[in-house]
């Protein structure tokens, strides 16, 4: 009964006590009938004592508060070595008589460090608790419930919002980052809003998803949470083995992230007011180095010069250009401001508890334009309608504005992977100082890629998406009999995404692309709505209170709809009336890839699915040291074919606290220990809606004169026994916690299999179709994860280390039948190798000279004096590229050997100081651009070290009278050839992938460093107040070379191909900006 | 009283469970299924129509390649700036890797599967169309043009590649996707039934909407077919029915045989064209930006292209009339100056600047890289030359040379002179090179004579003894292994053979 005091008033009472996860039911139904009418039976004494019978010669009083200052209630006080004790009361004052001779007394308490204070002559002692928010009391949010962290048998890691609070980013993924084990977490784009990649445990698949499920408090959202605001965010759990996930059943496969959003804690009504404000910037360390204007020139001249070819006038003389270099890259970024407000009010009367966060996030991009705005207001609320029944309401409303220029991709679409190839020699601004509308070197120069002026394009493109989105929660719970809880719940979520592309005629984002040019404009929107409801039952009962048990049982359907259309129009009169009446032509045929929208040009559609789905969990333990799990959810799901439909998902799991076990007792430094191990089966339905049936497509039309004839033709073939990729995956682990929990260690091993997956077998199209969607292959996985904590320093100085690494691995075990490898633009995936390797052919240098390449393997007709040489692989004396005597290997890989992440916080006195970063270790970039920047036909400006390539002066061939690359002026520092010969000879550098293109992307970056101050409360205005200064992606340390970030993977390669099989490519996406930040947290 | 909450409870969640299948169960909205296809004649008539649609990019992109450039007609000029285009130059330069049957040459694979793309189409209407009741005469006539589609795209893979895989009937699955390799007389034998059965159904050219095939097309198909396989009595006696349907005549101008992007199209001379329309809807063609040579600066296209906005392009430059082809013309040959140009290219690396390019398609259009005229498969010139050829092999050079020289007397040249059966097969061979250029009949005709080796060889050392007149920059040479592949077929495509256990 103490300790359910005690528990009430932990932090983790109010969240819990709202949203009734339910395993540790009967606790909670306690607390909300009242204390006394419970029987805390799942929740295990400490040996308390409480007595009053000594006789006692003086009393001690006090106060007990947290860090904060709040009154702290049902905090046990013992005196040391006697059965002596009393717990405070509702004040968080407590009274104890003591003996005369003094002693110690401990404090302790559920959520907080115990504390020893040794007796004096005072009378009054009074203490502030420290939170103890690693304890292993603390109860963490699970699948449908929660548990006791000490209980739990799954792979389980809970991060809390206090953790991350004062880093400036716009999503909650990017705070995660280094951070968690077996999670890795890449920022790919610096697009304000975008492009974080999570993958949980290594997960691939071949095309189906591999992002993780999101649940928002009990709701499996059908989305990202790239939107959301991180201020509404109380804890996130991340469930990464199959026993923890197996009750999402055919959606665990790829992990489940769950969010608990803030509830109304105990006590008043408190309130806080969290800003910040700062400026973010593009390093000018890790940008891609070209050649600057002059030095373009230079090389245009001796390019020509080499080949005994005339000059062009405009590279005659190079020193001319002295001092008027063109950085289009630079010119498309710019020092931005950043700004977060959130206020946080948050009640708990009597029947009524109730949170609400309002945020205002205001993000101006790094690159020109780029502006992202983002108001969100979440309110949960939840009313006691009697001692048996509650009823609860979440809604969180959110508006999204976001105009990003066209910053990502390749030459048709990027204006950042397209500014770095511009001539450095094209003005940016006319002699007047305006923006030049279109740069055209003469052809003869080389230039026969004209260029539009991405400031311009920048400037005057509209990209913009409105995004509003209503989250919304209602159930309705009653215990009916003690023991037993029944809930139903009702979700809702409602998206509708309008973007606005507007390309006026004065401006293009695409290479060779002449202003004036049309102008296009597409609209598109779309919109989605789900519905969940869910029914479950859960009954906790105990025996002789050791034999602990928890039965759940739930039913849930989903049902998910989207309708979208798009519009696309061009030819405007007026750039000012983007309107489709103001359009000449609405767009109905072909296909487009805008911003990475494509298809065809005007349409609408529906997609549509439905989830249905029986979930039951079985929960043991004995007296709380030997544990036992078992869970098992059947999905039936309208993606799944006519004769497939049901998908069962089975999973058990076991444990045991090593360190409750007496013989553990003489072991007094291992302060826990616990071991565990998991299995089950789960699933991944992310296999497309309509994947199962033979569509018909009526718009293969036909002509017939002058008039259109509409056209059907059956698409693809259908498979009705279609199912969801199925993984079968182990875990075992071990807890450990040292010298009184000051250190604590978590080891992970899983291996995974998933087989069934969903696959496009590609079909000979002999056939008429290119593929047979089918369950096929096998892939496994297997990793260890490794997470420490350590309180280095407990005294006034405290420090504290988080570490984790974690080893992903992965193999591709069969493909389709027959088929042992498939090949992307850069990769390939092959039977025994790991998944989506780079491959090409393999570097070995340059041909030094004419007897090296009379005795070396060439490229017959490709190779002469200082073109690049390949490894020949096969051994058949030629290069080959392709075919039968291909002498194309595996060059790399986009995978890391390990990732890792390193935290250490500091505090004293009123300071705090934190500083984390991650890493990766052995993965490898393809870098993209290199194809066209180091083109060394000089046809776009060029990366710098070109300045270094070989060069080699062409003669007349004394035997055979051809004109060829004959005297070497310098080999060059190896990474470039010559220019010598034209396409024929250079193209094979550019265009034959090999390892010229891979660079080592590992990494460690310095995420974030914040330092704050406690000004502590100033009374009758605020109760405490902190300020703090952050800086965010504080630095690189790396030696990537390719461009600015060594996170960034494109998913595709920019050449059709796209996916997970093709990852690791760099296509000189919007880098990651450096940020510095003041902030404030206020709480009132 | 608790109980029965708990009842009610239990009892609602389970009727929710109830309604299990139909909860489960959703079609897609926006796409028919086969399920529901093939259920009428507006179906079948779609389904026919779609067909007819892998010819546009076919003809676009990929036939001139494989079946012009593959010859003596044309070649193409290295545009320096541009860099390689080795699948492309390879073809030209009759050195297209092939190992084992097998090449990766990418105008081979697309060319292939756009056939089989067509003949998949024909199959799913011929196993449906005949479980569905309606006119009669409406359903021959679209079974028609099915089986002649299919016969039409087996007829070009046979030529191609000799031997490639029989689909008659849809696939369903992964284990009938991939068939063994059918040999030449199998197909042979396949496409003479069609074709047949085709003449059969088809509305003739004054029933037939305008841009199908007829019953005409489907003849001269089979007769084409027969003078392949030499048999000249079968090949006369249909090329002789089409001449007597009167349903056909030479336009008088050679010019006009050839459509205009918007006017002209499907004329009296035209049995088969593949049908392009002008404009944004994406029916379009650009054909001559292909062939046109470059750099070539805004100022210089204009002429050639006629639009309003006319760009530079900087492309690889293919399809470029050879000299041999140029010194075929007769004197006094209308026809060469209908065909050919000539275009100065300031940004050219060539030495004297000037290229041919090829005219008959350079019809004027309003938008920049977009055609609308149609592409020539079969004209009635062709009809006579072919009928001339086949009297000539049958025995019967006198009346051979009537019809060669209708053909010859609209080009403006005297009647020929040739008058023994040899002579006057050399008198045909050359009218069909001059009259047919660029429509890609000249590898067709290499081959089935089985002349490969000897013109191709000679061609080859001209080109190898002279770059500059095959349009090679100054030093610059046709690569090493240039006409080192004198194989009267194509290598089946690899990525195909990767999927196939058959070849």
């Amino acid at each position: 009964m103490k300790l359910m005091n005690q528990f009430r008033q932990s932090p983790y009472y109010g969240r819990l006590n709202s949203i009734l996860k339910l395993s540790v039911g009967q606790a909670l139904i306690g607390a909300a009938c009242g204390l006394s009418a419970v029987a805390g039976n799942s929740f295990h004494l400490n040996p308390l004592v409480v007595s009053t019978n000594i006789i006692a010669d003086r009393t001690i009083k006090g106060k007990v508060t947290d860090d904060t200052g709040e009154k702290l209630p049902g905090v046990s006080v013992v005196l040391k070595g006697t059965t002596i004790g009393t717990v405070s009361d509702a004040d968080g004052v407590y009274s104890i008589n003591v003996p005369d001779r003094g002693g110690v007394l401990i404090f302790s308490s559920v959520g907080f460090l115990t504390q020893e204070v040794p007796l004096g002559a005072a009378s009054t002692v009074d203490i502030k608790l420290a939170t103890d928010a690693k304890a292993l009391t603390e109860v963490v949010v699970v699948g449908y419930g929660s548990q006791l962290k000490k209980e739990i048998t799954g792979a389980v890691q809970t991060v809390k919002s206090e953790e991350l609070k004062d880093i400036p980013v716009s999503q909650v993924t990017q705070k995660l980052q280094g951070r968690l084990a077996g999670v890795q977490i890449n920022q790919t784009t610096g697009k304000p809003g975008q492009g974080m990649a999570v993958r949980i445990r290594g997960q691939v698949s071949v095309t189906a998803g591999s992002d993780p499920l999101y649940v928002i408090d009990g709701f499996p959202i059908t989305g990202t949470i790239g939107q959301m605001n991180p201020d509404e965010i109380e804890d996130i759990t991340i469930l990464k083995d199959a026993a923890s996930t197996s009750l999402y059943g055919s959606r665990a496969a790829n992990g489940v992230v769950l969010i608990t959003t803030k509830r109304g804690t105990p006590g008043k009504m408190a309130v806080s007011f969290n800003a910040y404000a700062g400026i973010q910037k593009v390093p000018m360390r890790g940008r891609v180095k070209m050649l600057n204007a002059e030095e373009f020139a230079q090389f245009k001249k001796e390019m020509y010069e080499d080949e005994n070819k005339t000059v062009p006038k405009a590279f005659e003389n190079p020193s001319e250009y002295a001092g008027k270099n063109n950085d289009w890259y630079d010119a498309l970024l710019r020092t931005a401001p950043i700004q977060s407000y959130n206020l946080t009010v948050s009640s708990n009367k009597e029947n009524m508890r109730t949170s609400l966060v309002a945020g205002v996030f205001n993000q101006k991009g790094v690159v020109l334009n780029n502006n992202y705005k983002r108001y969100s207001l979440r309110m949960n609320t939840e009313y006691d309608l009697s001692s048996k029944i509650k009823i609860g309401f979440n809604l969180a409303p959110q508006f999204v504005y976001d105009n990003t220029p066209r910053t990502d991709g390749d030459r048709g679409t990027g204006v950042l992977f397209n500014a770095l190839h511009t001539w450095p020699v094209m003005p940016i601004y006319d002699a007047n100082g305006q923006l030049t509308k279109y740069n055209n070197f003469p052809q003869g120069t080389g230039n026969i890629f004209d260029y539009p002026n991405w400031v311009r394009a920048a400037k005057e493109l509209t990209n913009e998406t409105r995004i509003n989105k209503l989250l919304g929660n209602a159930y309705v719970q009653y215990n009916p009999i003690k023991g037993l809880t029944l809930k139903s719940t009702l979700n809702v979520e409602q998206e509708s995404n309008k973007f606005f592309f507007f390309n006026p005629s004065t401006a293009t984002s695409a290479i060779n692309t002449p202003v004036p040019t049309t102008a296009v404009s597409i609209r598109q929107n779309y919109q989605n709505f789900s519905w969940l409801n869910e029914n479950l039952a859960t009954y906790t009962h105990s025996f002789n209170e050791k034999h602990n048990f928890e039965l759940l049982a739930g039913f849930t359907q989903q049902r998910f709809r989207q309708e979208f259309d798009r519009i696309t129009a061009n030819t405007y009169t007026d750039d000012r009336l983007p309107t489709i009446q103001g359009a000449i032509n609405i767009d109905r045929g072909g296909s487009f890839n805008v911003n990475g929208i494509s298809g065809s040009n005007t349409f609408n559609g529906a997609n549509e699915w439905a989830l249905m789905s029986y979930i039951s969990r079985l929960t043991y333990n004995y007296k709380g040291k030997y544990l036992f799990t078992a869970a098992v959810r059947a999905d039936g799901s309208s993606r799944f074919g006519s004769d497939n439909r049901w998908g069962t998902f089975p999973s058990a799991s076991v444990g045991w606290v090593i360190s409750d076990e007496n013989f553990m007792q003489s072991i007094p430094k291992i302060s826990f220990a616990k071991a565990r191990a998991s299995y089950g089966v789960i699933g991944n339905n992310n296999i497309g809606n309509y994947t199962q049936y033979a569509l018909v497509n009526n718009t293969t039309n036909a002509v017939f004169g002058t008039t259109v004839a509409t056209g059907a033709q059956v698409t693809s073939l259908s498979n009705s026994k279609l199912g969801w990729e199925t993984t079968k995956q182990f875990d075992a682990g071990l807890d450990v916690g040292l010298f009184n929990d000051r250190i604590q260690l978590i080891y992970d091993f899983y291996s995974k299999r998933t087989t069934n997956l969903l696959y496009a077998v590609q079909v000979p199209q002999e056939s008429g179709f290119s593929n047979y969607n089918d369950n096929i292959g096998e892939i496994k996985f297997w990793g260890h994860e490794v997470s420490l904590t350590s309180r280095n320093l407990v005294g006034k100085l405290k420090w504290t280390t988080n570490a984790n690494i974690s080893f992903n691995r992965n193999k591709v075990m069969e493909l389709a039948p027959g088929i042992d490898r498939v090949y992307g633009t850069f990769h390939i995936t092959q039977v025994g190798k790991p998944f989506g390797q780079f491959y090409g052919l393999v570097k070995q240098g340059f041909y030094m000279s004419k007897e090296e390449l009379a005795s070396s393997p060439i490229i017959p007709g490709r190779s002469a004096i200082g073109t690049i040489k390949f490894k020949d692989v096969n051994g058949d004396g030629v290069i080959t590229n392709g075919g039968d005597a291909d002498d194309r290997t595996i060059i790399g890989s986009p995978f890391p050997k390990f990732t890792y992440g390193l935290t250490n916080t500091f505090s004293y006195g009123g300071w705090d100081l934190s500083i984390t970063g991650s890493g990766s270790q052995g993965n490898q970039l393809w870098v993209r651009h290199l194809y066209s920047t180091a083109n060394l036909d000089g046809v776009f400006n060029m990366v710098a070290g070109a300045k270094d390539r070989f060069r080699v002066k062409n003669g007349v061939n004394p035997v055979t009278g051809a004109v060829e690359a004959q005297t070497v002026i310098t080999p060059g520092k190896g990474m470039y050839g010559a220019t010598n010969n034209g396409g024929n000879f250079t193209g094979v550098e550019r265009d034959w992938n090999s390892s010229h293109f891979l660079a080592n992307a590992s990494y460690f970056t310095l995420k974030n460093i914040t330092l704050g101050y406690n000004l502590g409360g100033i009374k009758s205005f605020f109760k405490s107040a902190r300020v703090y200064a952050s800086v965010q992606q504080v630095y690189v340390f790396t030696k990537y070379w390719g461009g600015p970030n060594p996170e960034t993977s494109a998913q595709g390669d920019g050449q059709g191909d796209g996916g997970n099989l093709s990852q690791g490519v760099d296509l000189s996406n919007y880098p990651v900006p450096r940020t510095w930040t003041l902030g404030v947290n206020l709480n009132f | 009283m608790k109980t029965k909450y708990i009842a009610a409870w239990i009892l609602a969640a389970g009727l929710m469970a109830g309604c299990g299948d139909k909860f489960l169960t959703v079609n897609p909205e926006t796409a028919l299924s086969s399920n529901n296809f093939f259920t009428s004649e507006s179906d079948f008539k779609q389904a026919v129509n779609a067909t007819y649609e892998p010819f546009r990019q076919m003809y676009n992109e990929r036939a001139w390649v494989l079946e012009e450039m593959h010859s003596d007609n044309t070649y193409y000029a290295r545009n320096v700036l541009y860099g390689a285009v080795d699948p492309t130059e390879n073809v030209a330069d009759f050195a297209v890797p092939t190992a084992n049957g097998i090449t990766a040459n990418d105008n081979v694979l697309v060319q292939y599967r756009l056939n089989y793309r067509i003949i998949a189409r024909a199959n799913q209407v011929l196993a449906k169309i005949d479980g569905v009741d309606f006119d009669a005469k409406s359903k021959a006539n679209l079974k028609g043009q099915a089986q002649f589609l299919r016969a039409f795209a087996y007829f070009d893979l046979v030529r191609l590649f000799g031997k490639v895989p029989l689909h008659l009937v849809p696939a369903t699955g992964r284990d009938d996707a991939p068939l063994p390799l059918a040999s030449t007389d199998e197909i042979y034998a396949q496409i003479e039934k069609d074709a047949k059965d085709a003449i059969g159904g088809l509305y003739d050219k004054a029933t037939q909407e305008a841009g199908r095939v007829t019953s005409g097309t489907a003849r001269m198909l089979l007769a084409n077919l027969y003078i392949t396989q030499k048999k000249w009595g079968a090949a006369e006696t249909l090329l002789k029915e089409i001449v007597t349907s009167g349903q056909y005549t030479l336009m008088p101008d050679y010019n006009d045989a050839f459509s205009y992007t918007s006017a002209n199209k499907n004329n009296k001379e035209s049995l088969f064209e593949i049908q392009y329309m002008e404009g944004s809807a994406g029916y379009n063609g650009n054909q001559i930006y292909r062939f046109i040579p470059s750099p070539i600066t805004a100022a210089e296209i204009a002429p050639i292209t006629g639009t309003a906005n006319p760009q530079q392009t900087s492309q690889e430059s293919n399809n470029i009339p050879t000299p041999d082809l140029i010194a075929a013309y007769e004197a006094g040959d209308k026809r060469k100056d209908i065909s050919i140009g000539y275009v100065t290219l300031s940004g050219s690396a060539v030495e004297n600047k000037t290229y041919p390019y090829i005219k008959k398609y350079a019809r004027p259009h309003a938008i920049h890289q977009n055609t609308g005229q149609n592409w020539p498969v079969y004209r009635y010139a062709e009809v006579l030359l072919f009928l001339a050829e086949a009297l000539n092999e049958g025995g019967k050079p006198g009346d051979a040379a009537t019809y060669l020289n209708q053909v010859r007397t609209r080009a403006g040249l005297a009647a020929t002179k040739a008058a023994s059966q040899a002579d006057l097969r050399e008198a045909i061979f050359k009218e069909r090179r001059v009259e047919l250029a660029f429509e890609n009949k000249r590898w067709f005709d290499l081959t089935r004579t089985g002349r490969v080796k000897e013109i191709i060889g000679a061609y080859g050392a001209k080109v190898k003894a002279n770059p500059a007149a095959y349009y090679f920059p100054k030093g610059a040479v046709p690569p090493p292994n240039a006409f080192t592949v004198l194989d009267d077929y194509y290598g089946l495509p690899a990525v195909e053979a990767a999927l196939t256990p058959h070849f």
